[in-house]
């Protein structure tokens, strides 16, 4: 019971409360640039992601042997390797994503994201949790990447999905969406400065659904008696 | 003290050794795949430049190697020939732009035997995303503006970007990567102008490897 506690804890942490794209902001370097298509934000995402799991569940296996002083190395090193492996396997299987990610794939290493979560939760919580978080960690980063790619690409070329088939296979070619038929492209949303407001209106949103739900819940009871009583002991 | 740094720099270099372990059995493992991969890639960009119809050998069975300043890299380049019914009919050369904005950029240049340039792709390239990258035939429709450039506009004092007061359009936001591109198809083209004759005498370097 207390277990199944925790999980949803960490799942509302990683979706929500404390989102790494929009709370903690960490990342923002490949999270602003690749995010021009919904393709190649599932696929930082998703490469993101294998990253967040592998790299906590093996902090965590191996946080009994790691002595204090050398554990940020060590974490470096273990993120390093996985980051290499995920872009090899990203090479073979998916060559056209791996194309236009370009330099973004290597600099998930410098994700603090990842080292962030390596030093504050897997290297002190057992491998199940450890990973769990790291799911939901990848899987919150992944869905604020990927809604910022669709209001990017919505705007800038009017489609959804396009170059799917570059990640999925041949078959993902009929995912591709024409929205809005645009003449001219809204380049400012293609553009570097669109992802910096795109993200700002998404943090905005966020902090307005945060506070709206805030104030809908009934006021927390009132402690004003139990302090003055504090108080009037002074 | 000492103990500890000896212990820690043990710890240090086991994991560091497990690391470089992981790595290279991914790399074996994936080698083969990646291979084919941009054997793959390779196919699609010769199709794309030179057309089925004007050869009748398989091009990527048939290459040189070639090395030349011109061609913008130390390294040995390739010229993948075509040619009909025995006949040389046109190249495509990879050459590297040197001077993109973010490194090199590699490219594939299809020249035919009269001069004309054929057509040009980019191969791999690192230019800023959303900005650099309409190099890229998928991101803009830039790279065709290459298609069939006659001898006398490829030696002409005008084959620069407009900005540079020459005749080939560029892009918004960019004037760094297309630059490179136009002054490395340029010289590519000479390069070709003065070895073609010699290039379909060289010894085959893309013998059947399957």
């Amino acid at each position: 019971m207390k277990l199944t506690e925790e999980y949803k804890e960490l799942a509302w942490q990683g979706l929500w409360k404390n989102n790494p794209g929009l709370v903690q902001l960490l990342g923002l370097c490949p999270l602003l640039a690749v995010t021009s298509t919904v393709t190649n934000a599932l696929g930082l995402g998703l490469a993101t992601l294998l990253v967040l799991i592998g790299s906590n569940a093996t902090v965590s296996a191996i946080r009994h042997w790691v002595p204090k002083e050398i554990r940020i190395p060590i974490f470096v090193l273990i993120i390093a390797a996985f980051v290499t492996c995920v872009q090899l396997l990203m090479n073979a299987f998916t060559y056209g994503i791996y194309e236009s990610l370009g330099i973004f794939l290597p600099l998930i290493v410098t994700n603090c994201a990842i080292i962030g979560r390596a030093e504050a939760y897997a290297s002190k919580n057992p491998i199940k949790q450890a990973s769990f978080d790291g799911l939901m960690m990848g899987l919150g980063f992944a869905a604020v990447l990927v809604v910022l790619g669709a209001m990017r690409e919505l705007l800038g070329q009017g489609t959804l999905f396009d170059g799917a088939h570059l990640l999925f296979g041949e078959w993902a070619t009929s995912l591709r969406i024409e929205v809005l038929q645009l003449d001219s492209q809204f380049l400012l949303a293609i553009l570097p400065p669109g992802a910096f407001i795109g993200m700002g209106f998404l943090i905005a949103l966020k902090n307005y659904i945060d506070s709206q739900s805030a104030a809908r819940q009934p006021a927390p009871e009132p402690n004003d008696n139990i302090e003055r009583v504090r108080v009037n002991f002074d | 003290m000492k103990i500890a740094i000896t212990k820690n720099a043990k710890i240090l270099a086991l994991f560091a050794i497990a690391c470089t372990a992981v790595v290279s059995l991914t790399f074996e493992l994936t080698k083969n795949r990646i291979k084919q991969q941009e054997q793959k890639q390779l196919l699609t960009s010769l199709h794309a430049v030179v057309p089925d119809e004007i050869h009748d050998n398989d091009m990527s069975q048939r290459c040189v190697r070639i090395n030349d300043p011109l061609l913008g890299s130390s390294d040995d380049q390739l010229a993948y020939l075509a040619t009909q019914n025995e006949q040389p009919v046109a190249a495509a050369i990879t050459s590297v732009a040197p001077d993109g904005y973010s490194g090199k950029i590699f490219l594939m240049v299809a020249m035919h035997m009269d001069g004309k340039l054929g057509a040009v792709r980019v191969l791999k390239h690192q230019e800023t995303p959303g900005l650099g990258d309409k190099v890229e035939e998928r991101k803009s429709d830039w790279i065709f503006s290459f298609n069939n450039r006659s001898k006398e506009e490829l030696t002409s004092s005008r084959w620069a970007v407009e900005k540079d007061g020459g005749m080939i359009d560029q892009f918004t936001g960019a004037t760094i990567t297309p630059r490179a591109v136009v002054k490395a198809v340029k010289n590519t083209a000479s390069y070709f102008e003065q070895h073609k004759d010699t290039l379909f005498q060289q010894a085959n370097a893309c013998e059947v490897e399957q």
